[in-house]
């Protein structure tokens, strides 16, 4: 069960995912994490394709995501 | 003779702010720019019992640090502009994350009446919010709304002119944020209050930790660099 993780970016859409990890700069962390995307949230991805945008859901709220930041976003199921 | 209160209507993006600031304000309303930004200023009046209450709406942020326009203009119209009334909105269907701003509302000091929005959507989410007990532990009034229809519109009505008035004890809410970050908090709290003119420019606590979150915006206005 050792590197069971992924960027965001792969996750098919339906699963639903814990965050490990947000592999950004200073700035977009800390935007994500003002939506409360952090590491040990859960969230569902709900649509999207790559190499287009991702919609989440989080916490409740729909967020999309651009490809280049679900890069960063590691992810384990 | 009327009383001139202004006030400031802030909360995340949908969680019903300019449903809330028309109702307060009707049709009284103008459009303008910030200055110097592209961002939208919205105006508004309204009378109370002998107030003239003037309303700017806020733009829709999830957070007051600087990483957007938005946040920026939002920010500074609280710090510079010192409303003498912040309604938070919040959208009670997503506490978790609206609270966040809330927090950074509580952090700048502002004299708060906050707006449980969506009340009706969140009963039937199945939360139960208990009111008071959240009232209590934020410090500030909570008023429990469904903008859509109107409910709850005069009890914000009143508590904005009791928070005004100082009628509501306005309880100090500390967040500790770990002994390893306080005391680095105190230490620049302590170098800030001691600074006459500063002091009465920001929060010294929330300058602190702002000075150690690195802000852009603070650190350029203080004139300190980012080496």
């Amino acid at each position: 069960m050792v590197n069971q993780h992924m960027p965001l970016a792969m996750v098919s859409p339906g699963e639903t995912v814990t965050v490990v990890d947000v592999r950004a700069g200073r700035g977009l962390q800390r935007r994500l994490a003002d939506m409360g995307l952090v590491p040990g949230t859960t969230l569902k991805v709900i649509n999207g394709h790559a190499p287009g945008p991702i919609i989440i859901d989080l916490r409740g709220s729909r967020l999309v995501l651009g490809h280049g930041m679900a890069q960063k976003i590691m992810v384990k199921v | 003779m009327a009383r001139e209160i202004t006030i400031a209507l802030a909360g995340n993006p949908n969680s019903g702010k300019s449903t809330v600031f028309n109702n307060l304000t009707g049709a009284r309303q103008h459009v303008g720019n910030w200055p110097g930004v592209t961002v939208e200023k919205k105006e508004g009046r309204y009378h109370y019992h002998g107030y003239r209450v003037k309303v700017v709406d806020l733009p829709g942020v999830y957070s007051l640090t600087a990483y957007s326009l938005d946040e920026v203009v939002a920010r500074n119209f609280i710090v510079e502009g010192k409303p003498e009334v912040v309604v938070d909105i919040v959208d009670a269907s997503n506490l978790e994350r609206n609270l966040y701003l809330t927090v950074q509302l509580i952090e700048l000091e502002t004299n708060l009446v906050i707006a449980l929005n969506m009340f009706d959507l969140a009963k039937s989410r199945g939360y139960q919010i208990d009111v008071s007990r959240l009232s209590e532990l934020l410090g500030a009034p909570l008023v429990p709304m469904v903008a859509t229809r109107k409910e709850g519109n005069e009890e914000l009505l009143r508590e904005i002119v009791n928070v005004f008035e100082g009628n509501t004890t306005k309880k100090k809410i500390k967040l500790f944020y770990g002994s390893e970050l306080e005391e680095h908090l105190t230490e620049l709290e302590a170098l800030i209050s001691r600074d006459e003119e500063l002091s009465h420019q920001f929060p010294p606590r929330w300058l602190a930790i702002k000075l150690l979150e690195q802000d852009e915006e603070v650190l350029q206005k203080l004139g300190v660099s980012n080496e």
